[in-house]
């Protein structure tokens, strides 16, 4: 039965190739920790992905409860975390997740410089690399404010307070993030938006890209 | 010259590609970017500023005001109490400060207790002069914040908060 | 397009090739040495980390309840912040000398442009051809000058909050097990009694009313406290409050505690 519908898929679309080369390309020893345990310094890349996944479903649901306001951010975080079944689960995920992703994401970047992975033949996906670490901090600094809660707000005062200090450009960027004048209701919607479509939007570009390198240059050769 | 001629017009078609392409961009992003950064350019909201009494009610002693403002955070509007210690030097020079601390935010007192001429903070013995100056070696390090003010009909205004550049003084 | 050989034939009148490739994993002899094909070896042992990544992931979750503090008061100035982790060392930098006041522009803009411009640049400034950490020791002698400052500047972040802020350090709340009820909303027509209408330094926090400033809201601070331990906290002080801040004699103290612990 699946092999029929894969059949008349691949008569209509001609997937094999496609699905041949993902499956079938070639995992150096020098990346596999089944042979070289060193070798799990490899796995971080992968890692940094999983979490990422898990952050986009975790984060997906949690909106079907979170509502982007002042008045009603704070309590409808509270209701979803005591109230609501595995909610504290949902929120740890997301919020552990955020923390995790990073951790993963600095390995995997010292991993790459360490072995020099980034030299030519690769510069491009390294800078790639680099957006990806931004938009996530980036993710990191609109999500933290989401809770509003007394953390969230303060935080993203002095966040913004430093941005504010910047010469120049600082006082736009400012008031372009805060929309307005004080952190409040724009703010929160503003940085909603943000962390939610802009940001994400971005994200998903940029590990396009990262990927579709990856899979057209090989994996850096053993040091 | 057949050869030429199609290479311009497949570069006036490529030219024509553009244009068009920009214009659907333009026409798409525009509206979107005026969107975006309307709080950016919009007159801010908070600049009216309040009468809170007399002029003449004002001296070289420092009198406490409080006065209502009304403060817009996009679509929610609320009133707010705020207050204010006015004095007034014999040019008729009106300074108003802000009664919050600089340190952590507390709220400072006139001539308490032994603190006599000084602005004093309970919390932590935050201490500042007449003109909102902070004494140093006490917690605060900045002086207290100015209202601006304006005098209109013998009438007393209050405007927005701004920082004291006063220097800390010993004392 | 335009590359087709004209024998090709497609399926249908469409661009798909009617010629099939069969959908066989090529035999395992065709992997030299070591190497394994993705799918399905590599990937099942990328997979096998991932879960046991994921069941301590998940009992972090379970056993650590995210925080959440009291909902955002713009008011509550006693609340002292702390960004989250992985910005602390570009928050710490900015308390150095050579980094704040004038010198502002150094933390926010200099030195994190720097950095950051450099570690985008890195394929170009270190182009050299050889791979391994030793063989360029400028290349890794930066890095890992630069992990050392971003762990310490981490450390010291963290340590100097820990040690001035104990009580809000952001840390403690759990939402679940929270401690910290919510704000209790100010009794705008609560009179205190005289005994509290006496103390002016704690009406400096807390409100001519009790009804919060700087400090905490205590119009029902008996509901949470009996007078011992009330008494100890106007003695001793509690988290931003000082101690020694009642003036007056040990009776005094002891019938303010119990007035407030009669408040609930």
């Amino acid at each position: 039965m699946l092999q029929k519908m894969y059949d008349w898929v691949d008569e209509r679309l001609n997937i094999t190739p496609m699905w041949r080369d993902l499956a079938d390309h070639e995992v150096p020893e020098h990346v596999n920790p089944a042979h070289h345990f060193s070798a799990f310094v490899y796995c971080f890349g992968g890692l940094t992905f999983f979490i990422t996944v898990i952050q986009i479903l975790s984060g997906m649901f949690l909106t079907m409860y979170y509502v982007p306001d002042i008045i009603n951010a704070y309590e409808s975080v509270k209701y979803l975390q005591n109230e609501v079944a595995f909610g504290v689960i949902v929120r740890g995920m997301h919020h552990w997740g955020a923390s995790l992703v990073i951790v993963m994401m600095f390995l995997h970047t010292l991993r790459v410089f360490f072995t020099g992975a980034y030299k030519k033949p690769r510069e491009l996906n390294w800078v790639v690399g680099m957006l990806i670490f931004f938009v996530m901090l980036g993710l990191g600094f609109t999500g933290y404010l989401l809770p509003w809660d007394n953390t969230a707000y303060f935080a993203t005062k002095v966040g913004l307070e430093i941005a504010n200090s910047v010469p120049v450009i600082g006082p736009y960027a400012k008031a372009l993030l805060t929309g307005g004048d004080i952190v409040g209701a724009q703010t929160l919607s503003r940085f909603f938006a943000i962390h939610v479509f802009f940001l994400p939007g971005a994200l998903l570009g940029l590990l396009g890209a990262h990927f579709v390198m990856i899979r057209a240059q090989g994996i850096s050769g053993p040091l | 010259m057949s050869e030429k001629r199609e290479i311009s017009r497949r570069t006036f078609l490529n030219y024509a590609l553009m244009g068009t392409g920009g214009f659907l961009a333009a026409g798409m992003i525009t509206p979107m970017i005026r969107f975006a950064v309307d709080p950016l350019l919009k007159h801010s909201a908070g600049g009216d500023k309040v009468a809170v009494g007399s002029i003449d009610e004002f001296g070289a002693e420092p009198k406490r005001v409080e006065f209502k403002v009304h403060t817009k955070d996009g679509w929610y509007e609320s009133e707010s109490v705020l207050a204010a210690w006015v004095t007034k030097n014999d040019k008729g020079e009106v300074t108003a400060l802000s009664p919050v601390c600089k340190h952590l935010g507390c709220t400072v007192d006139w001539n308490k207790g032994e603190h006599e001429n000084e602005y004093f903070c309970p919390c932590h013995m935050g201490r500042y002069k007449i003109d909102g100056a902070h004494v140093l070696g006490t917690p605060p390090t900045k002086s207290l914040d100015l209202y601006e003010t304006e005098v209109k009909d013998g009438k007393l205004y209050l405007g927005k908060i701004k920082p004291n550049p006063l220097p800390g003084v010993t004392g | 397009m335009a590359k087709h050989d004209k024998d090709a034939t497609f399926v249908g009148d469409s661009r798909i090739s009617a010629k099939r490739i069969p959908n066989i994993a090529p035999s395992y002899s065709e992997f030299p040495g070591k190497s394994e094909p993705f799918w399905p070896n590599f990937l099942l042992k990328e997979w096998m980390v991932a879960a046991v990544c994921l069941v301590g992931y998940l009992l972090l979750t379970v056993s650590h309840p995210s925080p959440l503090t009291d909902k955002a008061n713009p008011n509550d100035t006693s609340f002292v912040p702390l960004p989250d982790w992985y910005f602390l060392f570009l928050y710490q930098m900015l308390k150095y000398p050579w980094a704040s006041g004038d010198w502002v522009v150094f933390g926010t803009i200099i030195f994190p442009g720097v950095a950051f411009t450099a570690l985008v640049l890195a394929p170009w400034l270190d182009a050299g051809k050889d791979r391994r950490p030793k063989k360029r020791p400028v290349a890794t002698g930066i890095m890992l000058l630069s992990l050392i400052g971003i762990f310490y500047l981490t450390w010291a972040a963290n340590d100097e909050h820990s040690r001035l802020h104990p009580s809000n350090g952001g840390h403690s709340a759990g939402g679940a097990t929270a401690p910290a009820a919510p704000a209790e909303k100010a009794d705008s027509s609560f009179k205190p009694d005289a005994v509290w209408t006496a103390q002016t330094s704690c009406q400096g926090c807390h409100g001519v009313n009790m009804e919060g400033v700087a400090g905490p809201n205590l119009q029902k601070v008996g509901s949470k406290l009996d007078a011992n331990q009330i008494a100890d906290i106007i003695k001793n002080g509690k988290g931003g409050m000082p101690p020694g801040m009642f003036q007056g004699s040990d009776d005094d103290l002891k019938k303010l505690a119990e007035y407030m612990a009669s408040l609930k």
